[in-house]
């Protein structure tokens, strides 16, 4: 079965699940989220966490919801997050990778930009 | 959490066998919309509370399920709740469609199309007898009947008991997907803690027949702190008298009730309490505490 890590509570780590998801499209903007009792199926988690891990994604404008039918995935949605993922790559991730890079002596010519290997 | 809504209520509950208690003066209450965990050790009682809920055996102090005594109205009780004991207690002989049949006949807030409906979740057949069946097949089909009452309470002792993994995962699924919905409350009985924990919105712990936890998945978030840390200070961490010290990745950690001076959480980082830590060190036995570590 699923196992959550014991880093952050469970909603937070779901709310990332869900978010990666959105950023891949899934579902696109402007489609309804699957209901909380689906997603707490299918995540086997009480449905109190799935709708805090969904009112996080709609505090962050990630979902809107439409009066009587649901959430929804917002317009703009997928720029936002990869917005954030962005800007979290350049002030996490990449100082780290280009310190490793320059202990390893790896130069910007040493490195497939394309991907054709 | 007010007391009109709440499903169950007790007041110092005791079930004695003899001389022995085998639930020894326990308070809670339980509102609706609730997952409860209902968690401890073989023989801490949890089949004994369960078997007291539905009105199976007697106990003394006080007692209210959905608002009923359920030994004196035990009848009207099991009208809007359910039960699924701990022995599979399906006749083997009859076939799935009969057994539909007969739920109709036996329960007057049971609904045979729903009970279908549900079935056709799972690969069993209405014409299957029970007696071929697998056993996850088997528990499958059980929820499916009783989850087709029209109930607000659902029991369920040690449900998955048996069961590999695949199986558990969908009666969970069923469960929470099909029974589920802020309403109506189920109690689980497990001592596989770890794989319900994230299902749970509450949890009643027994040992020895005491309730040594009640409480809801939230508040025990804020109510105990674990910290995980460096083995450098692992004698710091003792001094502070955490409940409980064990070991995660990349390290140890020390779980405490409230949370510890600060210069203590200084030397750690905080997780999350995992339930299954709080479990071991709220119902192991004292003896046990030297071979812990």
């Amino acid at each position: 079965m699923q196992t959550w890590d014991d880093r952050q509570p469970i909603y937070q780590q779901l709310a990332d699940l869900l978010a990666a998801q959105l950023l891949d499209g899934d579902p696109p903007e402007g489609e309804a989220m699957p209901s909380v009792r689906v997603l707490a199926g299918r995540h086997l988690l009480n449905p109190l966490t799935v709708n805090r891990a969904l009112q996080a994604l709609g505090d962050e404008g990630l979902l809107e919801n439409r009066r009587g039918i649901g959430l929804f995935v917002a317009q703009g949605a997928r720029e936002r997050l990869k917005a954030a993922e962005r800007e979290r790559f350049l002030q996490q991730e990449w100082p780290r990778l280009r310190e490793r890079l320059r202990r390893l002596d790896i130069g910007a010519e040493q490195l497939d930009w394309e991907g054709t290997r | 959490m007010s007391t009109d809504q709440a499903l169950v209520q007790a007041q110092h509950l005791s079930v004695r066998y003899g001389a022995r208690r085998a639930v020894d003066d326990i308070s809670f209450t339980l509102p609706k919309g609730r997952v409860v965990g209902l968690l401890g050790h073989n023989g801490a009682g949890k089949t004994t509370l369960m078997k007291a809920l539905v009105g199976l055996v007697k106990a003394e102090g006080q007692l209210s399920v959905l608002g009923r005594d359920p030994l004196r109205e035990r009848v009207a009780l099991l009208n809007e709740a359910c039960y699924i004991p701990d022995v599979a207690i399906l006749p083997r002989w009859i076939r799935v469609a009969d057994l539909i049949r007969l739920m109709g006949g036996l329960h007057p807030r049971f609904s045979a199309e729903r009970s279908r409906e549900l079935l056709r979740r799972t690969s069993v057949d209405l014409t299957d007898k029970v007696g071929k069946l697998s056993k996850g097949m088997m528990v499958q089909a059980h929820l499916a009947l009783i989850a087709a009452i029209d109930a607000r309470l659902m029991i369920l002792d040690e449900p998955t008991l048996g069961l590999d993994v695949l199986s558990r995962k969908a009666f969970y699924e069923m469960l929470i997907d099909e029974w589920c919905d802020g309403e109506r409350s189920v109690v689980i009985s497990t001592h596989q803690v770890e794989e319900i924990e994230a299902l749970l919105s509450d949890v009643l712990m027994l040992n020895e027949g005491k309730l040594v936890l009640s409480i809801s998945l939230e508040d025990m978030d804020r109510r105990f702190v674990a910290l995980s840390h460096d083995a450098a200070v692992a004698d710091e961490m003792a001094a502070a008298h955490p409940l409980l010290r064990y070991r995660v990745a990349g390290g140890s950690a020390a779980l405490f009730d409230g949370a510890p001076p600060e210069h203590v959480q200084a030397l750690g980082r905080r997780v999350r309490p995992s339930l299954v830590d709080l479990f071991v060190a709220l119902t192991r036995k004292p003896e046990l505490d030297r071979t812990q570590f």
